[in-house]
C-alpha cells in the first residue's frame, strides 16, 4: 500500500521547509561538525573520515528532518545548531591554533 | 516504530526510490559488468596476461620502447598498472629543459601495449569493458554532470535503502522466510523487494556510500577545505594522502646509461608479496633523478598494505619510505578501505562473481520496488487517468531498464564481429540500439511483453555471444581453457549461463501466470487501450 496520506504534511510550504531543511540543512550541520570536531582534534583524522561519515550523517538528519513534526521547527534546531558549531570551531580554532 | 514515522519513511522511501530507479539500474546493470571490466578487455582483444595486479616485470625493456617514439630526458616519466589488460599507462611530464623541442615541451598520456611495445592513446585502446565501466558512472554525459548525476544517484540511493530497512524494521525476523510467488502479483513483487533487499542490504550499503564518496567527493573536502584547512588545499589533499613528492631538475645529465629494473627487484625481495602498481620517474635521465615506487602487498597478506618507496639514482638511497608490512596508519586504511571493498579486488574470481550476483539481485530489487510502486497504485478508487499515467511511467521505466540486457549482449556480439571497434562505433551501436529498443517496448501494451521478449532476446543473444567469439576466432572455449586464456573463458561461460538462465525463466517461469495475475495483467491491457 502506498503510504497513508493522513500522516503526511499536507500544506506546500510545510513540505518545502521539510524537504530544504532535509536537502539543505541536514547537509550544512553534516559539513560543519565535520569543520568544527577539526577544530578540536587531529584533522587530518577528521578529514579521512569525513570521506565517508559525513554522507551518513546527512541522512540521519535527512531522516530527523523528515520526521519532524513542523518544517520550520526543525529548520530552527538546524539554524541553531550551526550556530554552536560554527562557534565551537571559532573557540577551537583560537585555542588550539590550527589553521 | 509508530504510525506516523512508518508511514512518513514509507513515503520518503517510495519517491527517493523511483526518482532515482531507472538511473540506478543503470549504474548497477554496468556496475555489475564492470567486475570483469579487464576480462572482457581481454575477451574482446583475445589477450592473454599472465603478470597480473603489477606493472610488467621488464620495465627497462618497456622504457626502451617508449624512448623509441618519445624524449624521456628532461621529463617525469609516469607508469601505472590500472587494470589486468596488456596496456600499462604511460604518463610524460612537460620537458622541464627550456630548449626541449616543441613536441617535448607538452606533458603526453599514451597506452603502452607491454606485448608489442606499441603505443596508443586513449581513443585508439577504447574497447566494451572501458565503455560498460564508464557507463556505470555516467562518464558518457559530459563532465561533471554525468559524475554528479551518478554520485547523486549513489546518495539517495543509500537514504532509500536505509529508510528501506527502517520501514522494514519489525518485520525483518518475522518475514525473513516469507515469500507468497503464488498469491497475488503484489505479494510477488513486495516479497522479492523485501527479501532481496534485506540480504542484499550490506552489499548495497557498501557500493551507495563508497560510489557517493568516488562520485561527490566535493561534498565532503569543499566545506573541510573552507573552514579547517583556511583554503589550502594542498595541506588537505597531505592530510588525505593525495599529495606527491616533487623534486626539482638539475639540468646535468648522468653519465651513464642506467636501469630501473634492480630498484623494483630489491624492493620486491625486502617486501615479499608487494605488487608493485606505479613508478614515477623524476627528472629521467637527470643527476637529480629520482625513482618513486608505489604499490600495495597481495591482499591475501595483508588488506591494508598500501606502501611506496622513493630512491635518489645518483646514490641508490632511499630516501623516502612507507613499508607496507607496518603500514597501518588509520589514514591509509580508510583510503584504501573504501575503494578496496568497492571494487572487489581482493578475493579473485569468487569474489568478482558474488559480486556480480549481488550487483544483479540489486537490479531485482530497483525493478521489483517499481512494480510494487504500480500495483499499490492499480486500484479502484485511483481515477482511471491516473492509473493509465502510472502504467506508461512503469512501462517506460522498464523498457528502458529491461532492454539492457539484449542491448549489452548485442554489443558483445558486435564488438567480435565488426572490423574496427572505435569509441564512436561502442557508443553509436549501444545507445542507438538502447533508444529503439526502449521506445519499441514503450510502445507496446504490456510490461509483461516487454518482460518476457527482453529475457527471450536478451537469452538469445546471450548464447549467441560464446558463439560469434568462436566462429570469429576459430577457436572455442576447450582452446581457451588449455590454453589458459582465462578471461576470455570467464566471459563465455558468463554469457552461456546469463543466456541460459534468461531464457529458462522467459519460457519456463513466465510461462503460466496465475488467475490473480492473469486479471491484474487484463486489467492493466485494458487501462492502457
Amino acid at each position: 500500500m502506498p503510504a497513508n496520506p493522513k500522516y503526511l504534511s499536507p500544506s506546500v510550504w510545510s513540505r518545502f521547509a521539510k524537504i530544504s531543511a532535509a536537502l539543505l540543512g541536514g547537509y550544512l550541520v553534516s559539513a560543519m561538525s565535520h569543520v568544527a570536531l577539526g577544530h578540536w582534534v587531529d584533522r587530518g583524522i577528521v578529514a579521512i573520515t569525513a570521506s565517508f561519515s559525513t554522507y551518513l550523517l546527512w541522512i540521519a538528519l535527512m531522516i530527523w528532518a523528515f520526521l519532524a513534526r513542523n518544517g520550520w521547527k526543525i529548520w530552527g534546531i538546524y539554524l541553531l545548531l550551526l550556530l554552536l558549531l560554527s562557534l565551537a570551531a571559532y573557540i577551537g580554532k583560537l585555542t588550539t591554533g590550527t589553521a | 516504530m509508530e504510525k506516523r514515522g512508518h508511514n512518513i519513511l514509507f513515503h520518503t522511501h517510495t519517491v527517493s526510490g523511483i526518482v532515482i530507479s531507472v538511473a540506478l539500474y543503470v549504474i548497477f546493470f554496468a556496475g555489475s559488468f564492470s567486475f570483469f571490466r579487464d576480462a572482457v578487455t581481454n575477451w574482446q582483444l583475445s589477450h592473454k596476461v599472465t603478470v597480473n595486479d603489477q606493472l610488467p616485470l621488464d620495465l627497462d625493456r618497456q622504457l626502451a620502447q617508449i624512448a623509441l617514439k618519445h624524449t624521456l630526458t628532461g621529463r617525469d616519466v609516469e607508469l601505472n598498472h590500472y587494470y589486468n589488460v596488456r596496456n600499462i599507462g604511460v604518463s610524460l611530464g612537460a620537458s622541464k629543459d627550456s630548449l626541449a623541442r616543441v613536441e617535448d615541451q607538452n606533458a603526453a598520456f599514451f597506452y603502452l601495449d607491454t606485448d608489442t611495445g606499441d603505443t596508443n592513446t586513449y581513443m585508439e585502446s577504447y574497447a566494451l569493458g572501458e565503455f560498460l565501466y564508464r557507463l556505470h558512472f555516467f562518464a558518457q554525459i559530459p563532465y561533471p554532470i554525468g559524475y554528479y548525476l551518478s554520485g547523486f544517484t549513489a546518495f539517495f540511493f543509500l537514504f532509500a535503502i536505509v529508510t528501506g530497512i527502517l520501514v522494514h524494521w519489525k518485520k525483518i525476523v518475522s518475514h525473513f522466510y516469507v515469500f507468497r510467488p503464488w498469491t497475488k502479483l503484489k505479494t510477488l513483487w513486495t516479497d522479492a523487494h523485501t527479501a532481496l533487499g534485506l540480504i542484499g542490504f550490506p552489499f548495497q550499503f557498501v557500493y551507495a556510500l563508497t560510489g557517493a564518496f568516488f562520485m561527490i567527493n566535493g561534498i565532503f573536502t569543499f566545506p573541510l577545505e573552507l573552514g579547517l584547512y583556511d583554503g589550502d588545499e594542498a595541506k588537505m589533499n597531505a592530510d588525505l594522502g593525495y599529495a606527491q613528492a616533487v623534486y626539482d631538475s638539475h639540468g646535468i645529465p648522468l653519465e651513464n646509461p642506467f636501469r630501473i629494473d634492480p630498484f623494483l627487484e630489491q624492493t620486491r625481495a625486502e617486501w615479499p608479496n608487494f605488487n608493485i602498481t606505479g613508478v614515477q620517474l623524476h627528472n629521467y635521465g637527470d643527476t637529480n633523478m629520482h625513482l618513486t615506487l608505489t604499490g600495495k602487498l597481495a591482499p591475501n597478506v595483508k588488506f591494508n598494505g598500501t606502501g611506496q618507496r622513493t630512491y635518489r639514482f645518483r646514490d641508490r638511497k632511499i630516501v623516502s619510505e612507507t613499508d607496507p608490512r607496518t603500514n597501518n596508519t588509520y589514514s591509509a586504511g580508510v583510503a584504501n578501505t573504501l575503494l578496496r571493498i568497492h571494487l572487489g579486488d581482493y578475493a579473485g574470481t569468487a569474489l568478482r562473481v558474488i559480486s556480480f550476483l549481488l550487483g544483479l539481485v540489486s537490479c531485482v530489487v530497483i525493478l521489483s520496488g517499481v512494480m510494487v510502486w504500480l500495483v499499490a497504485r492499480d486500484k479502484q478508487n485511483i481515477p482511471p487517468k491516473r492509473r493509465r499515467f502510472n502504467y506508461l511511467v512503469a512501462k517506460v521505466y522498464m523498457a528502458i531498464c529491461l532492454s539492457m540486457l539484449p542491448v549489452t549482449a548485442l554489443e558483445f556480439i558486435l564488438v567480435k564481429v565488426a572490423p574496427r571497434t572505435t569509441m564512436e562505433f561502442i557508443y553509436t551501436t549501444y545507445f542507438c540500439i538502447w533508444l529503439a529498443a526502449t521506445l519499441f517496448f514503450s510502445l507496446r501494451h504490456t510490461i509483461a511483453f516487454t518482460n518476457r521478449w527482453t529475457l527471450i532476446s536478451g537469452g538469445i543473444l546471450g548464447l549467441l555471444v560464446p558463439l560469434a567469439n568462436g566462429l570469429h576466432s576459430g577457436k572455442w572455449p576447450w582452446f581457451w581453457y588449455a590454453e589458459s586464456y582465462f578471461d576470455v573463458l570467464l566471459i563465455d561461460v558468463l554469457w552461456t549461463i546469463l543466456g541460459a538462465i534468461s531464457l529458462w525463466v522467459a519460457l519456463f517461469k513466465l510461462g503460466k501466470p496465475n488467475s490473480a495475475s492473469k486479471r491484474v495483467m487484463a486489467g492493466q491491457r485494458k487501462l492502457s487501450q
